[in-house]
């Protein structure tokens, strides 16, 4: 179909989980988050600052340096369930909406309830550390090639059970080498403390989240090589941020 | 019908505007007093119950394929969950009744809005959200000023709210596309929870339901028969003329005939005033058919979502109501003074 001259040419984009059922919809790394979903993470979010703020103490260092719109991806050490919470309250109200915390899906998706709330509440994505992780990184390095969103991520790919911060996986470097997308490293203090693996309940100890300079990867090669590169540098300036003294998280 | 309920509660009660409303909202009385009521309700049943048995009958005869039986079980088990889901509220009590229509004009609007990304302006989808809201408050107050001035104030909301982004480009595309969300899902479908005011909404939502329902089953038999010639090829290829014909011979002696029961003893009780709003019912339902392929063919979608299994999204099973509602309801209102507020009443058509 063609059409005429004078008539308007509206571009339309619906949303990346179009077509996907609601259960489907939960889990795919393409959802998009509706109103509900913002109103809901505007609750949480401002709960979860409380929170953080009143029980943790919670402190930012150099939060000038977070991104100040999409896409960008946010790393940092991995040693407790409040990682994710930490950064996601940090960040400004306005773009909460469009920045996913990646989840691991065996842990957060595998019920339906577990699914609705770590997505409506938090906008978390999910990451199946071993089923279609590739395809499921493929998909989000379209999303954050399109402009369209921040990602926080934990490379080491589990929290650290020793307190020390372990290797980072390569499927960090496939979402970003080659590309322009800024990452962000950080540097969580005390959550481990609060609540380690395997806690219950947090404990009150002081949590400081350290941002330090985005990084890009242009001219890094998207492919294995390029990923495990990638996967190194980031390391390194993570535990650069960590600072002399403050090895453990 | 009994028109006169909503002001003669108020003047019974003799205190304000509104004496009276909460023993309606909540009055279960009658529910299946009505004949009509009483023959959906059993042709829902009665199609319920037979579905699976014809089908096994089919399958066991050979003369079902396989791909065909699974596409029917799907869909038959989505009927078997929304038909009560649609019924239950309209015989339960009028609140019910506005309550159910509100929320389909959520969902209804939230798919629509996923579909064309208009979802991504919160402040817009916000204020179409609150206008269907308020639709559904003055429905329940039965407050036909409030009712009718929900339209006007949310297209100012609307046109004013997009201003505060101060991006121009596209404003006119967001604000039309919330503006036509508003209408047909708000306003549009917010009639059916207006009609919940009157004494004798259980049969006349049952009655236009079936009629709409059946003019999407009728259209898919008759094309599927007879169907030939394509009247909307860019628009619905699946579409034919046999079917359009088939569907509105179907529906138009249908309607006439209950609401002929429905109306009985009203001035809208007259042959050419009932087979008249046979065919509204019978052009309307398949012009909100036709008017959903546009919306899809325009996006490039092939449904609008996919909240009931075997049919896509709910508005590509309640298209063909969009348009009906609001059309059959100011066309009986004009003999039956229905929808009008607890403090006016009589139609202005003698």
């Amino acid at each position: 179909m063609t059409t005429s001259p004078g008539e308007p040419e509206w571009t339309y984009a619906p949303a990346r989980d179009h077509g996907l059922g609601e259960g489907a919809r939960l889990r795919s790394v393409m959802r998009e988050p509706g109103l509900v979903s913002w109103c809901a993470q505007g609750c949480a979010g401002a709960a979860l600052w409380a929170y953080l703020r009143a029980y943790h103490g919670l402190r930012v260092e150099g939060g000038e340096r977070l991104p100040a719109s999409p896409p960008f991806v946010i790393v940092a050490n991995h040693a407790s369930h409040l990682d994710a919470l930490v950064i996601a309250a940090a960040l400004p109200r306005r773009l909460r909406s469009r920045v996913y915390p990646l989840s691991a899906g065996d842990a957060f998706y595998e019920s339906l309830a577990m699914s609705a709330v770590t997505s409506v509440f938090l906008n978390g994505l999910p990451l199946w550390r071993k089923r279609a992780a590739g395809r499921a990184l493929e998909e989000l390095r379209a999303r954050l090639t399109a402009g369209e969103c921040g990602l926080i991520l934990f490379p080491e790919g589990a929290r650290t059970r020793s307190g020390e911060m372990g290797a980072f996986k390569a499927g960090v470097g496939r979402l970003v080498a080659g590309t322009g997308v800024p990452v962000v490293p950080c540097w969580i203090r005390g959550a481990y403390r609060a609540l380690p693996p395997g806690g219950r309940v947090p404990r009150p100890a002081r949590v400081v989240l350290r941002v330090g300079g985005a990084m890009t990867f242009e001219g890094v090669r998207d492919d294995r090589a390029g990923w495990e590169e990638v996967a190194r540098e980031l390391r390194g300036s993570v535990e650069g941020l960590g600072g002399e003294g403050e090895g453990r998280a | 019908m009994n028109l006169q309920i909503g002001m003669s509660g108020a003047a019974a009660a003799g205190t304000g505007r509104f004496a009276g409303l909460g023993e309606h909202l909540f009055s279960m009385r009658g529910a299946l007093d009505h004949p009509v009521t009483v023959l959906v309700v059993a042709i829902v049943a009665g199609a319920l119950v037979l579905t699976p048995v014809s089908a096994l009958v089919l399958r066991r005869m050979g003369r079902l394929p396989e791909h065909v039986g699974r596409d029917v079980r799907t869909r038959y088990l989505t009927w078997l969950v929304l038909a009560p889901a649609m019924l239950a509220p309209i015989l339960l009590f009028p609140l019910a009744a506005m309550l159910a229509v509100c929320a389909a004009s959520l969902v209804c609007y939230r798919e629509y809005a996923r579909a064309t990304g208009l979802f991504r302006h919160r402040a817009l989808s916000a204020i179409v959200v609150l206008g269907i809201v308020g639709v559904t408050v003055a429905s329940v107050l039965h407050w036909y000023e409030l009712f009718t001035a929900m339209t006007p104030l949310t297209v100012v909301a609307l046109a004013a709210s997009a201003i505060v982004s101060d991006a121009p480009k596209g404003y006119i595309q967001r604000v039309s596309l919330a503006v036509v969300g508003f209408l047909l899902f708000g306003a549009g479908l917010g009639h059916l929870a207006y009609m919940a005011n009157d004494a004798n909404y259980r049969p006349l939502l049952c009655m236009l339901l079936l009629c709409t329902q059946a003019s999407d089953i009728a259209a898919y038999c008759f094309g599927k028969a007879f169907g030939r010639r394509r009247l909307f090829p860019n628009t619905s290829p699946n579409k034919t003329l046999a079917g359009h014909a088939g569907a509105l011979a179907v529906v138009v002696p249908l309607c006439a005939g209950l609401a002929h029961l429905v109306m009985e003893g009203t001035a809208f009780d007259r042959p050419h005033r009932l087979l008249l709003l046979g065919l509204m019912v019978g052009v309307g339902a398949q012009m909100g058919d036709l008017m959903l392929g546009s919306i899809k063919r325009d996006i490039g979608i092939k449904d609008m979502g996919a909240t009931l299994p075997g049919h896509g999204g709910f508005l590509d099973r309640f298209n063909s109501v969009l348009l009906v509602a609001p059309a059959a309801f100011h066309y009986i209102g004009l003999f039956t003074g229905f929808g009008l507020s607890r403090h006016g009443g009589g139609g202005v058509v003698p």
